[in-house]
């Protein structure tokens, strides 16, 4: 019921959009492609390492996408296009720091691991 | 404010800061070697927003592929950072392999030296004692006159002289005893390195006590002719064991000659 309600009222929403001429509905077509592809790459980053090493950016392209889902359900076509965009790069954007954050920590510590060992080995001769 | 529609151009700032972000990005060489593709991608944003700035200047159309040119810049940097700690976590990753591989070596290395000086060690125990079973072996042969015997025990090699050195109740060693012994004074003096425990031994034929007297004198005796011919005296321990310590059983006479006896102790 209340889904059903909701959707009345979107409907109610978008047609007083159109009467005063606001929003996408004169922009066409719905950006479904687009806003699948923007789901996917969100869906991936959430399982990347993003959600350590790049929180922040995962979860704008989170509200991108939500954004982009709304926009979409209220019929803004321009907004929804403009959204899942954002929520795409965002989430790109995320996975790819977050892969640059984890190599380099990788990188630091495997430094650290190698100058123990050089100490160690110090040690070692300075006993011998 | 100027209104949409005003012949003069209204420079957009988020088209400014676009570009300057992409034009800072592509002068960047790690940036340009690393991510050329995701530098081509915001360059074609980019253009898609000037192309929008000539046409129509949809403000919002413009901000928008402004904000995307931008994150697309800042991926081809995070690619370029991810490429460049990559190949930082393979060059320490090879430098830490050979850092082990250095530390086994050295480690096996270590090992072996340890082995081979522990084998040494073994090799020369075992020429010593074979080289002071040896020697031993010559004094008996020396002392023949004497028919030493010898046996390997834990406390040393003993040297038994069953033979008389001393008449019966006498504490002085026999005049003959005395050229017969004299091996053992050459024997320690080749070998400064020996020390000698010498053992006077009685049948329990008399008192107990007065043996025990007698045995201890007896010893003496031979440390004295020792420390007369020239062997240090703290090389040699002499002690009486009377009658305590028989080697055979005393009810007949060849048991008794057995036990009276001088034992001398070569500690290995």
């Amino acid at each position: 019921m209340v889904q059903r309600f909701q959707y009345v009222r979107w409907i109610g929403v978008g047609l007083v959009g159109c009467m005063l001429g606001l929003g996408g509905c004169s922009a066409g077509k719905a950006p479904t492609a687009t806003l699948a592809k923007a789901e996917l790459a969100v869906d991936q980053a959430s399982k990347s390492k993003a959600s350590e090493y790049a929180s922040l950016e995962l979860r704008t392209a989170r509200e991108h996408l939500e954004n982009a889902k709304q926009a979409m359900q209220q019929k803004n076509y321009e907004q929804a296009r403009r959204q899942a965009e954002k929520a795409l790069v965002s989430a790109q954007l995320a996975e790819t720091k977050a892969e640059a954050a984890s190599a380099r920590q990788t990188a630091e510590e495997l430094r650290k691991s190698i100058e123990s060992l050089r100490r160690e080995a110090g040690r070692f001769s300075m006993k011998n | 404010m100027m209104g949409i529609g005003c012949g003069a151009k209204q420079p957009s700032v988020a088209l400014e800061n676009a570009r300057t972000a992409y034009t800072q990005a592509e002068q960047e060489p790690q940036v340009a070697a690393h991510a050329p593709a995701a530098l081509r991608e915001a360059k074609q944003t980019l253009d898609r927003a000037e192309t929008a700035w000539e046409k129509d200047r949809d403000e919002t159309e413009i901000s928008h592929l402004a904000y995307l040119t931008e994150q697309r810049v800042e991926i081809a940097e995070a690619i370029a950072e991810r490429e460049l700690a990559d190949a930082d976590r393979e060059t320490l990753s090879q430098e830490r392999e050979v850092i082990l591989r250095e530390a086994r070596a050295r480690e096996a290395e270590q090992a072996r030296i340890e082995a081979e000086r522990t084998q040494r060690e073994a090799e020369l125990a075992l020429v010593d004692r074979q080289a002071a079973a040896a020697q031993i072996e010559t004094l008996k042969r020396q002392l023949g006159a004497l028919q030493a015997k010898t046996q390997e025990t834990e406390r040393g090699t003993i040297l038994t002289l069953d033979s008389v050195l001393f008449e019966t109740n006498k504490v002085a060693l026999k005049s003959g005893a005395l050229q017969n012994l004299y091996p053992l004074v050459t024997f320690l003096r080749d070998n400064p390195e020996r020390t000698i425990k010498i053992e006077g031994h009685t049948d329990s034929m008399g008192d107990e006590d007065y043996n025990l007297e007698l045995s201890q004198r007896r010893a003496e005796s031979v440390r004295m002719f020792l420390v007369q011919n020239g062997v240090e005296p703290n090389r040699i321990i002499a002690r009486g064991y009377g009658e305590t310590a028989p080697v055979a059983p005393n009810d007949t006479a060849a048991g008794r000659q057995q036990n009276r006896r001088v034992e001398l102790v070569f500690p290995n």
